[in-house]
């Protein structure tokens, strides 16, 4: 429990950062310690599979994707935030603990909760049986995402001529 | 186990609360889908952690893998869109795309 609590409290701290420093590097960095973090408290949950994907995908893939999108623009750092936002955070953060302890208690025995009773079979089972329109959907996003991305950096005519 | 559910579910809370207030604030492209990224994070944990209280984790996970792979999807095409952006703008700062406006 209070190694979750440890891991847990790491997430939010680097999560916070990401947020809060003006270095984007830094931000994108502390972004995926944030992830590698989750990925570990995925594998305390007993679900190995969803801490691989969320190390090897969320802690790389998109970490990667973020940098280069840094590095493609070299004076996104020269924007200017508003002073107040990060003198504001610490005071909303502590009124959002507040109201998030009082309050989640009570909601979650509101929450109308399915009946639960422990599953039958391995994850493959589960994930090609169950939830075979979820992987449908997901080679639509795929494709759409690879469709956007090809558009987006789709050339215009008079650079072709040239 | 009811402690143990408020507890991920109050971090995945505290997690959204940041990525919200970071989306509401700032001023950045590239920090607002970070806080994008944050958001994702708190509702992923939350997913997880309510299959694994619920004795659901097999469902969960794979609920979890779905998110994961919209997520990269919607990463990419943003971030596409966010040099897109800056090669036109020379710029990153949010408010300059209010020239949208009609």
């Amino acid at each position: 429990m209070a190694i979750q609590i440890i891991l847990l409290c790491g997430l939010v701290i680097f999560s916070a950062l990401a947020i809060l420093l003006k270095d984007l590097i830094k931000a994108a960095l502390s972004l995926a310690v944030a992830s590698l973090l989750l990925g570990i408290i995925f594998f305390r949950l007993a679900a190995p599979y969803a801490a691989v994907f969320e190390i090897s995908v969320v802690a790389g893939l998109i970490t990667v994707l973020f940098i280069l999108t840094i590095a493609l623009t070299k004076k996104g750092d020269e924007v200017t935030e508003a002073r107040l936002v990060k003198l504001a955070f610490p005071v909303f953060l502590i009124l959002f603990l507040v109201i998030d302890g009082l309050v989640m208690k009570s909601l979650l025995q509101k929450i109308p909760a399915l009946p639960a009773g422990p599953e039958a079979g391995t994850f493959g089972e589960v994930l090609w049986k169950q939830r075979t329109f979820d992987l449908v959907a997901q080679v639509g996003v795929i494709l759409a995402g690879v469709l956007a991305v090809l558009a987006l950096f789709r050339k215009k005519e008079e650079d072709k001529d040239e | 186990m009811s402690n143990l559910w408020f507890l991920y579910l109050f971090f995945a809370a505290l997690l959204v609360f940041i990525g919200l207030y970071c989306l509401l604030t700032m001023r950045n492209l590239i920090k607002l889908f970070i806080a994008v990224e944050v958001i994702s994070k708190g509702v992923s944990l939350a997913i997880v952690a309510t299959g694994a209280v619920k004795n659901n984790i097999l469902l969960a996970q794979s609920l979890a893998i779905t998110y994961v792979v919209v997520e990269v999807a919607l990463v990419a095409t943003a971030l596409a869109l966010i040099i897109n952006i800056y090669k036109k703008n020379k710029s990153l700062d949010v408010r300059l795309l209010s020239k949208l406006k009609g």
